[in-house]
């Protein structure tokens, strides 16, 4: 009771029902729960004040939301991505590998000793990340741009940017521009806090730029130890790991491969014999872009083309946790590989693989030799171990053998047959003391022990041990792979290994080997299926041999088509009675039947080309009905249902087959397959669209998770909480792109499950390999300097050529001169371009389309426009990208890039002009007619240009009729023109010709081969006339009659007019000349004498007097006026001269006064 | 660069498709012993025609022959296209041989195709025009073939021995082929046939269609067989006269049957069976090929056996998705198609048989071949 009262008296908490608290706890609770806050502060502010306002930024809104939308573009890769490639870039200095240390060491907490070629790491359970040091050269750097998913630069913030950041930045917008993240590193030695922010802000933009606005720059604030602070280094991991990658044009049409490990695999004989002959190499990688063939072309880039003379699909070697089966508690998970960086247990070098174990994981003894089966299974020893075991057992001393020949354990077919030597020669010795002979045991035991090797650090050996899965011949599926690979089919590896097969197991027989062999691809396809397609996730067991079933008969037909092959040859034994059983169906019925037989036969070759078919010998007679009756059901008059029966029976067509068989499978296929995959059969009339439903309803799954993840993005993109984004809403899409985007996802559906549905080997075969695999790459013939000059710093591209892109021809393509370069670009002047995968020198024609049409050449690029460049080369699609360079060299101060380039179409043959302006004089003129010469040289040359328009000086217009050889009086000059005029031109004239002439762009290619020289050697090519001139010291030419002189006229002179007599005379009078010629002597009327008279002389007298008087008076009055002037003037230069100095004193002491005021305000200012 | 590296095959067979392969994957070839051992030995008239035809199409394309015509060097050009083109086939065979590989180049061209062919429009080695144009066209459609200028149109009608045909083809530029999940035949819902004679009088044609009507009738009413009598220019040099007939099935599937018979004197000596097989009677010819075309129904598949051979081409040119068709029985030129395609563009097609209807399902994944030759705008 008591207490009872107490509880009571105790007043209960009351919460606040008003005041700013208690507004902002409601807020957030609000915010919790997801209500928007509908209460705008000022419902007027947004109402429509004027429509014309209001349709503007609704059309504005629109717009905005168009062009965010791009044409949706099929994603064919299906199955587990390759590795990300995270590369890079930076000046040298910069701190590159001490980032790709830290990261790798926050990944993977292993300490990676130095960064040599890529490093692949586990980076979570369903992403990989591969990380490329950036070397410091140009065609590193162009590589790298290639293969880049994500770039991250970084910048020495102390210094500022460096040229070789915004190098790469133009290089990787060109070829197609994958994501960027700048690094900021060395901001520890900024000691100015203040400074140090401005640092960071003023870099930002500028980064910002060249980038857009908000791309992401980081900041590394400085050392700890020798490393970057962890905190860090988790935060940029953060931003590296959810980084979205959007597909690249070219990279999604063209398979590639980063070579992270490449092996000189010619026989050891031949390149002791000579050291410079052609090697064989192999290169191993995972694959990307898209699906790799077998028989396609590749290109190194820096070597050359090169045919893939085998693939081989290798097991990861840094498998996804989710794809490893863990096996033992002692088997960590492979999170890197990194064969050419030394960390992990094996280390590759050119010629040898050593193996690194850490002594506490070794008890060296040989305890587990002496009986035949280790008991080490359960315990999951490494094989690396074995290896190492096997190697101290061997009689040999490692350096006698590596004398012999560069350890090779893993089976490659040269050291397997040098170590086959060896082994004969120790036949005596037991067996377990063998290294070859104990691998080989320990092997036999492990039969279903494929989880094994995937600890093991090497492709090959895992897929040595898989392979073997169940038997001892494991060469023989090698083989068999190889096979497939080359179409050559190397007759001599084939018989090594056949040698080698009956050796390791002689008391099989060629069945077992037969179930082996399927039985390991069984695996391997349920392996990838699981992987691959949840939807397929799990084929049960008791499907197997169906499966095995269906894949014994596809070879049958794609046998009697495709001839036969080495992977089908023993399963054509075994089956001979089923092929008997379908040749009755299958059996073409033309004449040729026996074609079909086999590969093509020698008698057919010729055979005629026609597609049609036509027998017309066995025509049953369709005029009876019975007969007529059979295909009722083909037509809209026979019974549909049946029909419909027909297509469903089609879908299930490979089971079908095997009614009779494995009729007890059937119910449990069809009971299967109500909830699997292959429903489609299960339906009844309508299982064609319950399959399309179905597929249409994985694709919105598919869609609808993609959009999920990049609705996330979004959302971390624009966190800082603007409320409803109306942009983020999908609903807003328009109709058609959305269904773009489905079709396409419906597309990729069918095709997963069309190609699921097949065997691995099939599908290979059909589909190439898939994106993702890594893969073993065989290449013959390579020159002995791409292994010489090796540098795994360096990355190894190779990129698989298309159709028709390893023939050569003109491009054109629309080319800005960087803004940046220093000086214009002239014509036939080399330059490097990388388009691509490739890099290669070419010499460039630029051009500029005229408003007609014609391309009309230019001498030199223009400044700050587009021009037109042709150039020769291996063809790539219209719409590539490339950059051009003029030097390579790194010591160069300027920006390196020249210019920037988009490939608009490709000819083959190019159809650029010049002005052309001939210039010739008449030699002869008859009325309008005149004859022309200096224009042309020959007759032949006239021919061309009959009929083209001359013109002279004076604008008289002509025409070219014919060579007027003939024409002139017996002088047999070549290339005189007779040309016709409008009106009649003078001897003096000059007469041009103006017309276009073709301009030949010369057929130069020349490929980089930067591979094959020391990497710190500069490549050099074709130089330009400039670098010859200086070199050579050639003056530049001139020409004298293009430089500009003062013009001399001489001043012409006229010959009199003579009229002619008669025509004068019939002249009238006015017209007449009337200069006559002075007369010797004075005429009569000047001669006689004059006599006056006496009024006369003194009237005479008087005038003159006057006349005198008037003179005098006049001299008088000048002389004075002159005095006077002379007066004024005198006086008037004093005046000047005074008044000159004054002006002079004034200004001076003006200049003073403003002088001082500014002095004065200048101070004033500070 | 400077080296081109041949591929190398041998003999005369599938010489179309050889061509017409390796002009899209821009593979140069050699082919040796061309009928080394025949009679006539070397190359025929009519496939220099069609090595002239190419050249006429493409740009810069190189063809070498040695001088008996039994060795040809081959590196294609660019795949210009464009208007107002002439060709005049060889008479030794019909418009059909050269409007097939025609068709498909036309496709991948810089410019529109439109071109006239001038010579034989039908004969009964080859397809004829009349079913080209109703039969061909449709499964080119099917790929995503844009219908606006896929066109052919027969101006003059010309057989076997003299020729005098005209046909105006005009093929429109594609991006790349989509690709086809072609397994659904349906049934047949109606039956078009198209007869014609030249310089002979339209009795055959009736006869013919009178024929042909009787074989359908039990199965089908919706059958029409139009005629198509010419005379004058139109007519051609040679007299003669001929039938096609198409079939189309509710899915949108078109399968064939042509002839044609050519009443013109006997010339050559290697088409002695040809003539004498001429002889019968006009209905007999409408029977045959009705029964032809109800035997090709019989056999199944979403094309005829004659039109195999292209539609493998076109999956395998399609992106790379996977085409899934279903034929009848495998023909020969079939057959001889896959091992092309294999050859030149690595294209693999998987079989599966399908016994309850006597059919194939042919899965393969197109090459992925991009119309490089367009100009980017």
């Amino acid at each position: 009771m008591a207490a009872d009262d107490l509880m009571s008296s105790q007043k209960s908490h009351r919460m606040r029902k008003s005041g700013p608290t208690m507004r902002k706890k409601s807020e957030i609770d609000k915010k919790k729960r997801g209500v928007a806050d509908n209460k705008q502060p000022n419902p007027r502010a947004f109402s429509v004040r004027s429509v014309v306002k209001a349709k503007r930024l609704k059309i504005r809104a629109v717009e905005k939301e168009q062009r965010r939308i791009h044409l949706p573009t099929a994603d064919r890769t299906y199955g587990e991505p390759p590795p990300f490639v995270v590369v890079v870039q930076g000046p040298p200095g910069v701190g590159k590998s001490l980032v790709i240390k830290s990261l790798v060491k926050h990944f993977t907490h292993q300490n990676v000793p130095e960064v040599r070629g890529p490093i692949t790491i586990v980076q979570g359970k369903k992403k990989r990340i591969q990380f490329v040091e950036c070397p410091n050269d140009i065609n590193g750097m162009i590589d790298c741009a290639k293969v880049a998913d994500l770039a991250i630069l970084l910048i020495d913030g102390s210094y500022g940017f460096e040229m070789e950041t915004f190098e790469f930045l133009n290089i990787m917008q060109v070829h197609g521009f994958p994501k960027v993240m700048g690094v900021l590193t060395h901001l520890d030695k900024f000691k100015d806090v203040k400074k140090l922010r401005k640092t960071k802000q003023r870099l930002k933009h500028r980064f910002w730029t060249e980038i857009y606005n908000g791309a992401k720059l980081f900041y590394l604030s400085g050392l700890i130890h020798g490393k970057y602070s962890q905190r860090e280094v988790l935060n940029l991991s953060r931003f590296i790991s959810v980084i979205k990658f959007h597909p690249l044009s070219w990279r999604t049409s063209h398979p590639y491969v980063l070579a992270d490990r490449l092996e000189d695999v010619t026989p050891p004989e031949k390149v002791q014999m000579d050291k410079k002959c052609d090697r064989n190499i192999t290169l191993y990688g995972y694959l990307r872009g898209c699906n790799l063939k077998k028989g396609m072309k590749v290109h190194i880039a820096g070597v050359g083309d090169y045919s893939l003379a085998g693939v081989t699909a290798l097991p990861d070697p840094c498998p996804l946790p989710s794809a490893a089966k863990k096996k033992g508690l002692r088997d960590r998970e492979k999170l890197f590989y990194a064969p050419m960086s030394g960390i992990g247990d094996l280390l590759y070098d050119k010629d040898a693989v050593y193996i690194n174990i850490n002594d506490h994981l070794v008890q060296y003894s040989k305890t587990d030799e002496e009986n035949g089966e280790p008991a080490n299974k359960g315990r999951g020893k490494d094989v690396g171990e074995d290896l190492v075991k096997s190697l101290q057992n061997t009689k040999y001393s490692v350096d006698e053998k590596l004398e012999k020949t560069f350890i090779n354990l893993f089976g490659k077919k040269t050291s397997a047959s040098s170590e086959r030597k060896l082994e004969a020669d120790a036949q005596s010795s037991p067996e377990g003391s063998d290294a070859e002979s104990s691998e080989e045991s320990q092997s036999d035991d492990d039969v279903d022990d494929h989880e094994m090797d995937v600890d093991s650090n090497d492709g090959k050996i895992k897929e040595k041990t898989e392979l073997r899965g169940g038997r001892l011949r494991r060469k023989a599926i090698f083989k068999d792979e190889v096979d497939d690979s080359d179409e050559d089919g190397d007759d001599d590896d084939d018989d090594d290994e056949e040698a080698e097969g009956a050796e390791s197991d002689g008391n099989e027989d060629e069945d077992g080997e037969d179930e082996s062999v399927s039985d390991s691809q069984d695996s391997d396809e349920d392996d990838v299926e699981e992987s691959e397609d949840k939807v397929l996730g799990n084929i049960s067991k008791w499907k197997e041999p169906l499966k095995e079933k269906g894949r014994k008969k596809n070879p049958n037909l794609m046998h009697i088509v495709y001839g036969a092959s080495a992977s089908s040859a023993t399963a054509l034994i075994n089956e001979n009675n089923e092929i008997s059983d379908d040749e009755d169906f299958f059996k073409p019925k033309g004449e040729h039947s026996k074609n079909l037989g086999g590969g093509l036969d020698a008698g057919h070759v010729n055979s005629e080309d026609c597609s049609k078919f036509v027998n017309y010998g066995n025509l049953k007679n369709w005029k009876e009905k019975e007969v007529c009756e059979d295909i009722r059901d083909r037509f809209t008059t026979g019974d549909w249902s049946k029909a419909a029966l027909r297509n469903k029976n089609s879908v299930a067509g490979d089971e079908g087959e095997d009614d009779e068989l494995y009729g007890d499978f059937e119910d449990l296929e069809t009971g299967e397959k109500h909830n699997d995959h292959e429903n489609m059969e299960s339906g009844t009339n309508e299982d064609v669209e319950a399959a399309e439903r179905r597929l249409k309803k994985l694709a919105l799954r598919a869609k609808f998770d993609a959009q999920s993840d990049k609705s996330e993005l979004e959302d971390e993109d624009n966190d800082n909480g603007d409320g409803i984004n109306p942009r983020n809403s999908e609903a807003k899409e328009p109709g058609f792109v959305d269904k773009l985007k489905e079709e396409l996802e419906i597309r990729k559906q069918m095709n997963l499950l069309e190609l699921n549905d097949l065997d691995e080997d099939t599908r290979i075969e059909i589909e190439g390999f898939r994106t993702g695999t890594y893969l073993r790459l065989e290449i013959h013939n390579v020159p002995y300097e791409m292994v010489d000059f090796f540098d795994p710093c360096h990355p190894v591209l190779i990129g698989g050529i298309g159709f028709g892109e390893d023939s050569a021809g003109y491009m054109q393509a629309r080319l800005k001169k960087h803004r940046w370069h220093k000086k214009v670009l002239k014509t036939r002047d080399p330059i490097i371009v990388s388009i691509g995968w490739r890099r290669y020198q070419t010499i460039p024609v630029y051009a500029i389309e005229d408003r007609n049409g014609r391309h009309r050449m230019l001498k030199y690029t223009p400044e700050h426009m587009h021009c037109l460049a042709m150039f020769w080369g291996p063809l790539v699609p219209p719409n590539t990208g490339f950059v051009a360079f003029q030097n390579l060299s790194s010591n160069q101060t300027g920006f390196r890039i020249t210019a920037t380039s988009v490939v608009l179409e490709y000819n083959h043959q190019t159809h650029i002009a010049k002005k052309i302006k001939l210039v010739g004089h008449p030699c002869k003129i008859k009325k309008n007619t005149a004859f022309i010469k200096d224009m042309f040289t020959s007759d032949l040359e006239i021919a061309r240009f009959e009929g083209s328009s001359v013109r002279t000086v004076s604008g008289i217009r002509g025409q070219v009729k014919k060579a007027g050889k003939n024409m002139l009086d017996n002088n047999a000059q070549e290339g005189i023109a007779r040309c016709t005029f409008e009106d009649q031109i003078k001897m003096s004239d000059i007469v041009f010709l103006r017309a276009w002439t073709p301009v030949e762009v010369p057929q130069f290619y020349n490929p980089l081969t930067t591979a094959l020289q020391p990497r710190d050697k500069i490549w050099t090519g074709m130089k330009t006339f400039r670098e010859l001139r200086s070199e050579h010291n050639i003056p530049i030419p001139v020409n004298k009659d293009s430089l500009y002189k003062p013009i001399e006229r001489k001043t012409k002179k006229f010959n009199p007019l003579v009229i002619p007599k008669k025509l004068q005379a019939e002249l009238p009078f006015a017209s007449k000349p009337k200069n006559k010629p002075a007369r010797k002597r004075p005429d009569l009327d000047a001669r006689r004498a004059v006599v006056m008279e006496p009024e006369e002389r003194k009237a005479h007298a008087v005038v003159q007097h006057y006349k005198l008087m008037h003179k005098v008076k006049v001299t008088k009055k000048k002389a004075k006026e002159q005095e006077k002037r002379k007066a004024y003037e005198a006086e008037k230069a004093k005046k000047e001269v005074i008044s000159k100095k004054r002006n002079r004193e004034g200004r001076r002491e003006r200049y003073r006064t403003e002088d001082k005021q500014k002095k004065k305000m200048k101070r004033g200012q500070d | 660069m400077g080296k081109t590296t041949y591929k190398r095959l041998k003999g005369s067979q599938s010489f179309r498709q050889r061509l017409l392969l390796a002009t899209l994957s821009s593979t140069p070839i050699i082919i040796d012993e061309i009928r080394a051992d025949d009679m006539i030995p070397g190359l025929l008239r009519h496939e220099m025609s069609l090595l002239r035809l190419f050249e006429t199409v493409s740009d810069d394309c190189v063809v070498e022959v040695n001088e008996t015509g039994t060795r040809l060097k081959y590196k294609p050009g660019i795949i210009m296209g464009g208007k107002n083109l002439v060709h005049s086939c060889a008479l030794t065979r019909s418009m059909g041989y050269y409007l097939e590989p025609l068709l498909v180049l036309g496709l991948f061209g810089k410019k529109p195709l439109s071109i006239r062919l001038k010579g034989v429009t039908d004969d009964p080695k080859d397809l004829s025009v009349d079913t080209i144009r109703n039969a061909t066209l449709h499964i080119l459609k099917r790929f995503g073939v844009p219908s606006e200028g896929l066109d052919l149109k027969i101006e003059a009608r010309g057989v076997a021995p003299e020729g005098g045909g005209e046909v105006l083809l005009t093929v429109p530029n594609v991006q790349s082929l989509t690709a086809v999940q072609w397994v659904e035949e349906g049934m047949v819902k109606k039956i078009r046939g198209w007869t014609f004679s030249a310089r002979v009088s339209s009795d055959f044609e009736h006869s013919m269609r009178f024929a042909a009507r009787g074989i359908f009738n039990n199965l089908l009413p919706d059958v029409h067989i139009f005629n198509d009598h010419k005379s004058g220019p139109a007519a051609g040099k040679s007299p003669g006269y001929g039938i096609s007939l198409v079939a189309e099935t509710t899915a949108g599937c078109y399968i064939s049957a042509d002839t044609a018979v050519s009443c013109g004197r006997t010339e050559e000596t290697g088409e002695i069976d040809v003539e004498r097989r001429e002889r019968k009677p006009a209905e007999d010819t409408g029977v045959e090929i009705a029964s032809w075309l109800l035997q090709e129904i019989e056999k199944g598949g979403v094309v005829d056996s004659t039109h195999q051979g292209l539609l493998f081409i076109l999956c395998a040119l399609c992106q790379q998705d996977v085409s899934k068709v279903r034929v009848g029985t495998l023909s020969n030129h079939g057959v001889e198609t896959l091992r092309n395609l294999k050859e030149f563009l690595g294209v693999t097609f998987s079989f599966r048989p399908d016994p309850s209807t006597g059919t194939v399902i042919l899965t393969c994944v197109g090459s992925g071949l991009i119309n490089l030759s367009r100009k980017l705008s």
